[in-house]
């Protein structure tokens, strides 16, 4: 009996650590190693999503390339911008900010220039699509 | 519903097209927190978009829910999934005025109290609110900060029944917001 109430114990203990450690402590998504939901270039994804604001892509994983028109360093996050348009909000586009340990190499690019990129794409604001977490595509 | 939302935006653009100066940002930062008996729930959004027409006092925000970072990537999904249903809901916006636009000249530097009214939309749900708030205007750019609190169930967001009691039924928004001369 005593044995039977050890060994219960033991798995009880057992799979609350693995609740804590894997369930509730678990690490957010590891975007630059994702392989990407969707492919397309930058003007193609913002075209889409200005067409059906409710498109699908929210929550995937896109990798787009084309033209960036500037990037913006700002609270050391940097966000590689593609303008399409004009509005209430100024420039319209493709808004991609970057994980933090690109910055270094982020801030030898040129605007314009091409590049190829890919991350977690949080939706259409009705102005920009916006990508997160950004890596370089290879 | 859709025929408030064509006319607030026919008088903003009509406001955009005057000579008065706007200021937006691409990048204002909202936070939120509850302190409940289980647990602090804290997030953080700093892709917010912010506008304002500095002659009429016309305020925009729009806010995507998925860009609101958590500590805890269980908390996040729970948020996502759960709380905001981000997928069926995925942006936030707010669409109001300052209605003591003339007490502050967004021309001249210096520190202004604001009252801020209008409507806020999360979860699909509007609801009119009033907040107070202070713009610090600088030579290049204003800052605006304000805080107040919502009730998750004017938005229709339910608290699921298995920790009920447990989580706080309101949180306290935070928006700190540098906004720059919108160039044409």
């Amino acid at each position: 009996m005593k044995k039977l109430i050890l060994i219960i114990s033991a798995l009880g203990l057992a799979a609350g650590i693995y609740v804590w450690f894997y369930v509730y402590n678990k690490p957010h998504t590891d975007y630059e190693n994702k392989p990407p939901d969707y492919i397309m270039t930058a003007k193609e994804l913002y075209d889409r999503f200005v067409e059906n604001p409710n498109l699908n892509y929210t929550g995937k994983v896109i990798q787009i390339n084309g033209v960036f028109q500037s990037v913006e360093d700002d609270d050391s996050l940097i966000t590689v911008v593609f303008v399409f348009n004009e509005g209430m909000f100024g420039s319209e586009g493709v808004r991609c900010t970057f994980i933090p340990r690109f910055n270094e190499q982020l801030r030898k690019l040129k605007a314009p220039g091409p590049i190829s990129l890919k991350g977690f794409c949080s939706g259409y604001n009705g102005t920009d699509v916006i990508l997160e977490h950004c890596s370089p595509a290879n | 519903m859709k025929k408030t939302v064509l006319i607030f935006f026919a008088i903003f653009f009509s406001a955009v097209s005057s000579q008065a100066q706007k200021y937006i940002t691409k990048s204002g930062k909202i936070s939120f927190f509850s302190d409940g008996p289980l647990e602090k729930i804290e997030a953080k959004n700093n892709k917010v978009n912010a506008a304002i027409d500095a002659k009429s006092g016309l305020i925009v925000f729009k806010v995507l829910m998925k860009s609101f970072v958590f500590e805890k990537a269980l908390m996040q999904e729970h948020f996502n999934e759960n709380y905001v249903e981000s997928d069926k809901y995925p942006l936030s916006t707010f669409k109001g005025k300052i209605t003591n636009i003339k007490d502050i000249d967004f021309t001249k530097e210096g520190a202004y109290d604001a009252t801020v009214e209008g409507d806020l939309t999360i979860h699909g749900k509007t609801n009119r609110i009033k907040t107070n708030g202070k713009f610090i205007v600088s030579s290049n750019s204003i800052n605006g900060k304000s805080s107040f609190t919502i009730k998750l169930a004017d938005y229709n967001i339910e608290i699921p029944k298995i920790v009920t009691g447990k989580i706080a039924e309101e949180i306290l928004i935070s928006v700190d917001v540098d906004l720059k001369p919108l160039k044409r």
